[in-house]
C-alpha cells in the first residue's frame, strides 16, 4: 500500500512537471508572433542578440562606437553617449550617461534605449545582470583595428536600417586605406617609437592596433614584439632601441620625447611628430585620418640639424 | 658589541654587493669592459641614478619605521600603515595639480603632508591614559583610508592620461629617478641616520616607558618632536621621489631586531643599511622580471613584505 502511494506520487510529479513544461513551451511559441518585428543578430562575442526590426533609440558606451554610429548614418538614433564622446560635434549634444569605465546604469535606463552598444566583454559583464528585466538589448562591437572598421560600419547599417549610408562610409574608408597602400614609400620602413606619455613612457605593444597602423603607413613599430597592448617601457630599452621617428600621441602630459630619447636618431634628425591622440586611439572611422597622417609623416625626409 | 661590528660589516658588504648587482642587471645588457657610448648613457644616465635613489628611499623608509616603532612602542608603526606615506603622497599630488613643475614644490608639500598626517594620527591616538596600541593602529587606519579617498577623488578629477602615470607612482615607482632626486634623498637619509642615531639612547629608555625615561633625564617631548620631524622629512622626500613604497619601514626593522635585539643604537643605523639593500634588490626585480616592460617597485616590496610579515607575526 505504501509502495503504491509513492508510485502515485511519482506519477503525479512527473505529470505536473511535463505539464508545466508544455505550458512553458506553449507560452514561448505564443510570444513569437506577438513580437514579430523583432529579429536576431550575432554580435562580436557570437551571442544571438534580439533587436527590434527598426532601432530608434540606442546608447553608445565608447567614443569609437559613437563615431562609428554617426559614420554609419545613424547618429540621430543615439539617445545616450559617454562623457568622452566628443566627435562629431553633434555627439556633444547627446545625453551623457557617465564615462566608459563607469557608465551610470540608472541614467541609461532613463533614456529608454532599445539597444546598448558596448565595446568590450568587460563592459558587457557589468551590464548583463544590472539590465536583467529591462527591455534593452546589449550588443557587443569589438573593433580590433583597421581591418574591422568597414565591416562593422556595414553591421551598424543593418542594425539601424541605414544600409546605404553605411555602405558608402565603408567603401570610402576602404578606398582611403587602399590609396595609402598604393602610394610610393621609402625602401626601408622607418623605425618608429610611439610615445603615449612622457614621464612614464607608456607605449604600444604587440596587441595594439596602432602597431598595425604604423606598418600600413610604411613604418615599423620598434616595440612591436613587446607583449601586451600598452606596456610601460623601460627607459634603458627605449634608449637602446634608438628610434628614427618618434610619434607623440598629443596630450598635456606628452609634449616631448622622454629624457632617455634625447640623443636618439629621431631627436637628432628632428623627426619627432605629434598626432591627435583621439584619431590614433579610437578604433573607428577616423583611423583613416590617422593612417593618412602617419603615412605623410613617415614619407618626410629627415630635416637634419 | 663585537658581534654587532661583525653584523655591520656584513650589512655594508651586502649593500655593496646589492648595488653592484643592480648596476649590472637591467632590461638591456651593458658590458662594463667594452663600454659603448650607448652603454655609458644607459648605465650613467638611467640605471645608476635609479639604483642610488632606490638605496636612499629604502634607507629613509626603514629609518622612519624603526624610530616610529621605538617611539610609539608599537611594532605596527610604519609610515605606510600610519598614513604618513599617504599624507606625503597627497602633498605631492597637490603640488602636481596646483603648482605643476615648480622645482622643489613636491618634496616640500610631501613633507608637509607627512608631518600633518603624523601629527593627526598622534593626536587621535593620544588619550589621558597615554597612548595605547589599539588606538594608534585604528587612528592610522582611519587617516590612511581618509587620505586614500581624497587621493582617489583627486586622481579621478585629473584626466585619463595623467591618471595612468599616477597609478604606477602611487604604488611606488623608481623609474623617474634623476640625480637631483637622488641628492635630495641622500641628504635626507644621511641627516636622518645621524639625527635618529643620536636619539637612540633616549629611544631605548622610552621603550621602557615615558615616565621612566623622564626620570632618567630624557626630555620626552623634545625627543618626540625630533622623531616625528625626522620621520616626516624622510618619508616626504622618499614619496616625492618615488611614491609610496610599502612595507619597507615595517619589515626591515623587524628583521634587524630579530638578529640584533632591540637596542636602538644598533637597530636604527642597521635598519637604514638593510632598508637600502631591500629596495635596491626589489627594484632590480621590478626592472628585469618582465623586461623590457616594468613593474612598480612597490608591488614587489608588498609581494615580499606581506607574507614575510605574516610569517614573523606567527613566529613571535
Amino acid at each position: 500500500m505504501k509502495c503504491r502511494s509513492v508510485e502515485w506520487l511519482m506519477i503525479f510529479l512527473v505529470l505536473t512537471l511535463a505539464g508545466s513544461m508544455l505550458v512553458a513551451c506553449d507560452r514561448q511559441q505564443a510570444e513569437i508572433p506577438a513580437v514579430a518585428e523583432m529579429r536576431t543578430m550575432k554580435d562580436d562575442l557570437g551571442r544571438d542578440v534580439r533587436l527590434p526590426e527598426k532601432v530608434t533609440r540606442a546608447v553608445s558606451l565608447a567614443p569609437s562606437i559613437t563615431e562609428m554610429v554617426f559614420a554609419a548614418g545613424a547618429g540621430d538614433r543615439l539617445v545616450g553617449v559617454t562623457s568622452y564622446c566628443d566627435h562629431p560635434a553633434a555627439a556633444k549634444n547627446i545625453q551623457k550617461i557617465g564615462d566608459t569605465q563607469s557608465p551610470n546604469i540608472e541614467a541609461i535606463i532613463a533614456v529608454r534605449p532599445e539597444v546598448i552598444l558596448v565595446s568590450t566583454a568587460s563592459q558587457l559583464e557589468a551590464f548583463a545582470s544590472a539590465l536583467e528585466g529591462q527591455s534593452a538589448a546589449v550588443f557587443v562591437l569589438d573593433i580590433r583595428g583597421l581591418g574591422d572598421v568597414a565591416d562593422r560600419l556595414r553591421r551598424l547599417g543593418q542594425i539601424f536600417s541605414s544600409g546605404e549610408r553605411a555602405e558608402l562610409a565603408a567603401i570610402e574608408f576602404e578606398n582611403r586605406i587602399a590609396a595609402v597602400k598604393r602610394r610610393p614609400r621609402a625602401k626601408r620602413p622607418a623605425r618608429v617609437l610611439l610615445q603615449i606619455s612622457e614621464a612614464d613612457l607608456f607605449t604600444i605593444g604587440r596587441d595594439s592596433f596602432i602597431t598595425e597602423l604604423i606598418e600600413r603607413a610604411g613604418g615599423m613599430s620598434v616595440t612591436a614584439d613587446i607583449p601586451g597592448g600598452y606596456p610601460k617601457l623601460s627607459k634603458e630599452t627605449a634608449l637602446a632601441l634608438d628610434p628614427e621617428v618618434i610619434i607623440l600621441s598629443d596630450s598635456p602630459d606628452n609634449l616631448n620625447p622622454n629624457d632617455a630619447l634625447r640623443n636618439s636618431a629621431a631627436v637628432r634628425s628632428g623627426r619627432v611628430y605629434r598626432v591627435n591622440a583621439d584619431i590614433l586611439s579610437r578604433p573607428g572611422p577616423r583611423l583613416a585620418d590617422a593612417l593618412e597622417q602617419l603615412a605623410a609623416l613617415l614619407r618626410q625626409e629627415p630635416t637634419g640639424n | 658589541m663585537k658581534r654587532a661590528n661583525y653584523i655591520f660589516l656584513l650589512l655594508i658588504a651586502g649593500l655593496a654587493a646589492a648595488l653592484a648587482a643592480a648596476m649590472l642587471l637591467g632590461s638591456e645588457r651593458v658590458s662594463v669592459f667594452e663600454m659603448t657610448e650607448q652603454g655609458r648613457a644607459i648605465l650613467f644616465d638611467i640605471r645608476i641614478p635609479r639604483v642610488l635613489l632606490g638605496a636612499c628611499v629604502g634607507a629613509s623608509l626603514a629609518l622612519a619605521g624603526a624610530s616610529l616603532q621605538a617611539l610609539l612602542r608599537n611594532p605596527l608603526a610604519e609610515p605606510y600603515l600610519l598614513g604618513v606615506s599617504n599624507g606625503a603622497a597627497l602633498g605631492t599630488l597637490i603640488a602636481f595639480v596646483l603648482l605643476g613643475d615648480v622645482a622643489g614644490a613636491r618634496p616640500v608639500l610631501a613633507f608637509a603632508g607627512a608631518g600633518i598626517a603624523t601629527f593627526a594620527v598622534y593626536q587621535m591616538a593620544r588619550s589621558k591614559a597615554g597612548m595605547n596600541v589599539e588606538r594608534l593602529v585604528l587612528s592610522g587606519v582611519i587617516i590612511t583610508t581618509f587620505l586614500s579617498s581624497i587621493i582617489v577623488l583627486l586622481t579621478s578629477l585629473l584626466d585619463a592620461a595623467r591618471l595612468r602615470g599616477y597609478t604606477f607612482w602611487l604604488l611606488g615607482d623608481l623609474s623617474q629617478a634623476t640625480y637631483n632626486g637622488f641628492y635630495l634623498t641622500l641628504a635626507a637619509a644621511a641627516a636622518g641616520t645621524i639625527v635618529l642615531s643620536s636619539q637612540a639612547r633616549a629611544l631605548n629608555l622610552m621603550m621602557i616607558g615615558e615616565r621612566d625615561a623622564f626620570d632618567h633625564g630624557v626630555e620626552v617631548g623634545r625627543v618626540r618632536i625630533i622623531i616625528f620631524g625626522a620621520a616626516s622629512v624622510l618619508v616626504g622626500t622618499s614619496v616625492a621621489a618615488s611614491g609610496s613604497v610599502g612595507y619597507v619601514g615595517l619589515i626591515v626593522p623587524h628583521i634587524v631586531r630579530l638578529v640584533v635585539g632591540s637596542d636602538n643604537r644598533l637597530v636604527v643605523p642597521m635598519s637604514a643599511i638593510a632598508g637600502a639593500i631591500f629596495v635596491v634588490l626589489a627594484d632590480t626585480v621590478a626592472r628585469t622580471a618582465i623586461a623590457p616592460r616594468e613593474l612598480p617597485v612597490g608591488a614587489i616590496t608588498a609581494l615580499i613584505g606581506a607574507p614575510l610579515f605574516i610569517f614573523l607575526l606567527r613566529r613571535n
